[in-house]
């Protein structure tokens, strides 16, 4: 049924989820169709992008990726500009200021390809420790697509069974093996054994030492977020000549803003804008909304009909709600030995195991690491400040780059329906209602930070040697969206099943983040591509049975 | 300026925006000067200025300077400083009352003030590799920006990668030995 506005599968979205759930169905012999808001561009141009970004907001990592006006997403750090399209309210708004990118290939671009599994506790909060969800289904029912995602993004990991995360033996070993560590994440890796706790090689979707599905090894470009210049760090956009090669369509610069609904509550079809502001309609059997859990649940709610007065897929009222992600702290250090950061990619490990324990009961776990991006601009900036010439100035940028750290403590969070997106009143250029997030990490993670994480960070920072440090007070954010369109079995309480399926319309889809009916403290995406892995054998099955 | 697809997003790092300043600046810089003014000077007068900067500049900076970024950045500050030229030459004055061959031989008697700012400005513009703190400011050098270069034996310049594949360890060599550049 494949046409310019038809195919077996409409996948609306084309970061790491959409481009795994095309690539599924094209394998079983469906056609797909993928629709993206924004624009698809070459590689070299957000390398060059990136480049000729000035040295005081290199750190900003949508810098390189300016918006198409149809397409609005946060591009700036700079106040003014990052309340112009996320509306952000509540006791943590700045912790939701997510940094996701609208161009073909997703967040994907600029993500730090860390690939933490949760653990089988993870999924059991409710019934261990009484508080949030349990997971739909158990630890080794999403094992089988754990490993298929890991060999579809090309994870590399440790194989040494005392270094793998979680702690279990491993069904399938690692496509690659882990990468090795600079001199900064080997220090961190002995300060944390110091005072108690392990640092381990993060299982990481780069390549180790060997070419991987078509993309060459991890050359240590340091600058796996804003864009890897050689891709070696998987990212959806090497994904999609791939797709097209085996038949996919991709249409970019594709603003869906509306899904429809028939009488039977199927789908039907989804209407789209292009840049010109016409409206084209696309039909399909299946729907498949994978836009990440801000995009995802502001299409659903947009879309209220007569038979749905509260949007798509939302009987449950849970649409937009439970939003989670890793609120984040952030320190930074001057050491009075050098740490030498900016040596191989710019994360590869992190302190996980105190994401676990009977504490959970009372308040969050979190994931601990040292950053491993190059700090020579920091420095050179920091000594320039200090009115420095000659020799005196080049030993001091030496020092300050040498000898700063950056750690960062992600939290687990409780999903809480009060932690919601609805629909602004303000519009963007296409007339589209701009997101409203309203965001309180919690009492939970409040505690945490303040009774668990913040005393062992400072274990941590004194245990380094340092001379001088600075810790926010802030949470921000992580860029893990997640919670948005709920799993569970219960209709009345979730948004979408065992199949990331919606309860309300059979053939439509909602696979990703917003699923999660729990994040851990680890990255989100491994996860999410083990959904969305699980929701295309639910989809193929489905049309096999027509 | 208009953009026909833009209304209401912010249009810091707009490539297209981008790419319309720097021709921009190039023009702007070389008509800081008013056009009357432009219209009476010599490539001779721009590329004399050009070559005292890059002589103040060698005696500012002790390392290897890009005459052609040099050339730039001069165009640029002039916009932004329109007596850049008359400072390099004061500053210049200074420095060969004393014979200086270095910074450290001259820079303190550079009284405080404009000169002294002038003088860190350029200072400032080799290392950083922009002329301004602003968001979509001009970058001039980026892998050649010396900020770089005290820490290049170890640390990569992102996006320039100095190993190979898994080619990095844990050892790095002491903080004394510092890069020629």
């Amino acid at each position: 049924m494949a046409n310019d506005f038809s195919a077996d599968v409409i996948v609306v979205g084309t970061g790491v989820i959409g481009c795994i759930v095309a690539e599924q169905a094209l394998d079983a012999g469906l056609s797909v169709l993928m629709l993206e808001a924004g624009p698809r561009v070459e590689r070299w141009q957000i390398v060059e992008n990136f480049r000729n970004v000035p040295p005081q907001y290199k750190q900003n990592w949508n810098a390189p990726y300016p918006p198409k006006p149809w397409a609005p997403h946060i591009e700036s750090e700079l106040a003014d500009a990052t309340t112009d399209y996320l509306q952000l309210e509540g006791p943590n708004a700045r912790a939701y200021r997510q940094g996701y990118v609208r161009y073909a290939g997703g967040a994907t671009w600029h993500w730090a390809g860390i690939c933490w599994r949760l653990h089988p506790d993870d999924m059991q909060m409710k019934t261990l420790y009484g508080v949030g969800r349990d997971w739909a289904f158990d630890y080794k029912t999403l094992d089988p697509y754990y490993n298929r995602a890991e060999y579809a993004l090309g994870v590399c990991g440790p194989s040494e069974v005392e270094l793998q995360w979680p702690p279990l033996p491993r069904s399938k070993p690692y496509p690659m093996g882990r990468l090795p560590f600079g001199q900064g994440e080997q220090r961190f890796t002995e300060a944390a054994a110091r005072v108690g706790v392990t640092n381990l090689p993060a299982p990481q979707a780069r390549n180790s030492g060997v070419s991987y599905d078509g993309r060459p090894p991890c050359c240590g470009n340091n600058n796996c977020f804003p864009v890897c210049p050689i891709s070696a760090k998987y990212d959806a956009a090497s994904a999609l000549p791939r797709i097209e090669s085996k038949g996919g369509r991709i249409r970019e610069n594709a603003v869906v803003y509306r899904v429809e609904t028939d009488e039977k509550q199927n789908i039907a079809a989804v209407h789209y804008f292009n840049p010109d502001k016409q409206s084209q309609r696309v039909v399909g059997r299946i729907f498949v909304i994978a836009c990440n859990a801000i995009e995802t649940p502001k299409l659903l709610l947009m879309s209220k009909d007569e038979r749905n007065p509260n949007g798509v897929a939302n009987r449950s009222d849970q649409v937009g709600r439970n939003l989670m992600d890793q609120p984040k702290i952030s320190a930074q250090l001057l050491l009075s030995e050098p740490m030498w950061t900016g040596i191989g990619p710019v994360q590869g490990s992190s302190i996980i195991m105190t994401g676990q324990g009977d504490f959970r009961s009372k308040h969050a776990g979190a994931l601990l690491r040292c950053e491993n991006a190059a700090l020579s601009a920091a420095g050179g900036q920091a000594a320039l400040a200090k009115g420095l010439v000659g020799k005196a100035l080049d030993t001091e940028i030496r020092r300050l780059s040498a000898c700063t750290a950056r750690l960062t403590i992600e939290h687990e969070i409780l999903s809480d329906p009060n932690n919601r997106l609805t629909l602004s009143d303000k519009k963007d250029w296409l007339g589209l209602s701009k997101p409203n997030i309203y965001y309180d990490v919690g009492d939970y993670v409040r505690r945490s930070h303040r009774d668990y994480t913040l005393p062992l960070l400072k274990k941590l920072i004194a245990e380094l040697g340092a001379v001088e440090s600075t810790i926010a007070t802030t949470f921000t954010n992580s860029d893990h969206m997640m919670g948005s369109c709920i799993m569970g079995t219960d209709p009345g309480n979730s948004v979408v099943d065992v199949d990331c399926r919606s309860h309300d319309h059979p053939n439509l889809f909602l696979p990703g983040g917003a699923a999660m009916t729990t994040g851990g403290c680890g990255n989100s995406t491994i996860t999410m591509a083990a959904l969305a892995m699980k929701a295309s054998d639910s989809i193929v099955e489905q049309l096999r049975r027509g | 300026m208009t953009h026909l697809y833009r209304d209401d997003a912010p249009e810091e790092f707009s490539l297209t925006r981008r790419k319309l300043l720097v021709g921009s600046a190039l023009v702007a810089g070389g008509v800081s000067l008013s056009p009357l003014d432009w219209a009476q000077s010599t490539g001779s007068a721009v590329q004399a200025g050009e070559s005292k900067f890059m002589e103040l500049s060698s005696l500012l900076i002790n390392h290897h300077l890009d005459a052609e970024v040099g050339a730039r950045m001069a165009t640029a500050m002039m916009r932004i400083n329109p007596t850049l030229i008359q400072d390099v030459d004061a500053i210049l004055s200074i420095a060969k009352l004393r014979n200086a061959r270095i910074v450290e031989e001259f820079y303190a008697d550079v009284p405080a003030g404009h000169l002294k700012d002038t003088a860190y400005a350029i200072i400032s513009a080799w290392y950083s590799g922009v002329i301004e703190n602003s968001s979509n400011a001009e970058v001039f050098a980026f892998e050649t920006a010396l900020m770089y270069q005290p820490t290049r034996d170890v640390m990569t310049i992102p996006t320039y990668a100095i190993s190979g594949p898994s080619g990095w360890t844990s050892e790095a060599p002491p903080m004394s030995d510092m890069p020629t550049f």
